[in-house]
């Protein structure tokens, strides 16, 4: 398959994703209202990739890491069998346990907004808000993935991963 | 796709081990599992069938540590190697920073390597990437088989692209750890060149074929046509995966807490689902000078938003309470839902109530005037 040749910028912006403190502290503000209002107990923003870029509310038991993988790898699936059948995507997903119950919502083009949620509130309720919220987050991510950033890392980031590495291995 | 989060101060990058099915993926990981230091690793999660092959992938999140001040890590995952996979082999590679193709040695492999290989240049160019310009080391894997073909041969056909190579014998744990370092070291060299910045950092180079030797030297037996490049194990082949005590699937939550720890015991979603659904009186109250409306409880919006320690670790993350207590648990109805509607008062009914004594004293008035017309006119 033939590439369409790329500027620096732009394979700089797909090929990385760079948070700044100030649009984390955006998101933060938004999902902290939609738990507010929506009673859920827990949302974690994550990238299509699976890195968690948020997580908001009361803490997750098991790794965030570990989580966020598997709902990018949930979603991907689902994505894949909506393709196999005609759709283009399944923007939104549920899955309910026999206590607490999770919403997949598609934000943009790469992000989803995983919502964990109990018997304090129901579906009706954190679906109507998740939309209303997803909209939100949307036009900060748009921004966000709009600028060319540089990713500011320190000088000798890579040395010091060199000697991590040694140690590690 | 590498993720760089200067709010959680996190470089997160994506690791994948391709290759045709039985060459070792899976084992790579658990010997990494079970050698790297605790602090270090992530649990690793298996999505996979009842014969233990890999269904969707493996995941192991590698933490490097801080790292000038960024914690790094590196999410590990393999891919289900058969060919009927490809769907999920190919969602499993989106946003990948770099790859480990782990080839199985034995000459009764070689036009299995030869399709992974190919078919993995093919998914990447789907996303619009190409080995050639992605960091990639590649494995030869199974070293110990007597059938084992030369590392010179399998560079030849395997590496294209003059990739670094090394020899292992995965189940053993020879050439795992070579093999990581050298593509984490690659990928993160990858990142200070595209951050334009001199850090003075250099990867491991690609070793020369001489020197390609990631595990001790090959034993060379007078008139032996071909060596294999480590001495056999004591097990008998075909090899072993040790297995680590490692979760599969989704990790279990520990029951009565939920997903949650210390998590009340709420009750489980006490209406039914076809009545789960946002009811009427959740109407928009009025569009927003953004453009878009705002949500229904218009006075949470106004208030002052709490103040967020986001640039704290991430551990101090995990410990913080919601901005402001949650309320005893109550059962979800549709009343529930309008609570917030229900606060804003129409503005037409002031009026209405006031009106309503005028209309009774004029009503009144109008029907004892038409009774004295009744009873004195007519």
């Amino acid at each position: 398959m033939s590439q369409k040749p790329v500027s620096r910028d732009e394979n700089l912006r797909k090929s990385r994703l760079v948070f700044y403190e100030n649009d984390v502290q955006r998101l933060n503000a938004e999902i902290d209202t939609f738990l507010e209002l929506s009673k859920a107990r827990c949302a974690l923003l994550v990238d299509r990739d699976g890195h968690l870029v948020t997580r908001r509310g009361e803490p997750v038991r098991t790794s965030e890491e570990t989580v966020s993988a598997l709902i990018a790898g949930s979603f991907a699936a689902t994505r894949e069998m909506a393709r196999l059948l005609g759709e283009n995507e399944f923007a939104i997903l549920f899955h309910q346990g026999t206590r607490d119950s999770i919403q997949l919502q598609l934000i943009g083009e790469r992000t989803l907004l995983a919502t964990l949620f109990d018997g304090r509130t129901n579906l009706g309720m954190v679906r109507f808000y998740a939309q209303e919220t997803a909209g939100r987050i949307n036009e900060v991510l748009e921004e966000i993935h709009s600028q060319n950033r540089s990713a500011d890392l320190n000088a000798d980031f890579g040395s010091r991963a060199e000697d991590a590495l040694d140690k590690l291995f | 796709m590498v993720q760089i989060n200067f709010a959680q101060k996190s470089v997160n990058l994506k690791i994948v081990y391709y290759g045709p099915g039985m060459s070792g993926k899976t084992t790579n990981l658990e010997i990494i599992h079970q050698r790297a230091p605790e602090g270090n690793r992530g649990d690793l999660t298996s999505i996979s069938t009842d014969g233990d092959r890999t269904l969707f992938f493996d995941y192991m999140p590698l933490d490097l540590g801080t790292v000038a001040g960024m914690r790094t890590a590196f999410q590990l995952y393999t891919v289900p190697g058969q060919v009927y996979y490809n769907s999920t082999r190919k969602l499993v590679l989106q946003g990948v920073d770099g790859i480990i193709f782990v080839a199985d040695s034995s000459a009764s492999m070689v036009n299995q390597n030869l399709e992974s290989l190919r078919n993995l240049e093919e998914n990447l160019n789907e996303y619009g990437k190409s080995l050639s310009t992605l960091p990639h080391v590649i494995q030869l894997n199974k070293r110990d088989l007597p059938d084992a073909m030369t590392v010179e041969e399998l560079s030849r056909l395997l590496n294209p692209h003059n990739a670094p190579i090394f020899e292992a014998v995965a189940n053993t744990g020879q050439g795992v750890f070579p093999t990581l370092k050298a593509l984490a070291a690659s990928v993160l060299k990858n990142i200070m060149n595209e951050a334009g910045q001199k850090s003075g950092y250099s990867a491991p180079q690609a070793p020369a074929p001489a020197a390609r030797q990631a595990a001790p030297p090959r034993p060379q037996a007078p008139g032996a046509p071909r060596a294999p490049a480590f001495a056999p194990p004591q097990a008998p082949l075909p090899m072993q995966a040790p297995q680590p005590n490692y979760s599969m699937g989704v990790p279990q939550a520990p029951a009565g807490g939920g997903f949650f720890p210390g998590a009340p015991q709420a009750p489980a979603h006490p209406v039914p689902m076809h009545a789960q659904q946002p009811p009427g009186g959740l109407q928009l109250a009025r569009p927003s000078p953004q453009g878009h409306p705002p949500l229904a409880l218009s006075q949470t919006r106004s208030q002052p938003r709490p103040a967020l320690n986001v640039a704290a670790p991430r551990q101090m993350q995990a410990g913080q309470a919601r901005p402001q207590p949650r309320p005893a648990p109550a059962p979800a109805s549709h009343g529930q839902a309008r609570r917030p509607a229900a606060k804003a008062p129409a503005p037409a009914e002031k009026p209405r109530k006031k009106l309503t004594p005028i209309f009774i004293v004029a009503g009144a008035g109008v029907g004892a005037v038409l009774a004295w017309v009744l009873t004195n006119v007519l």
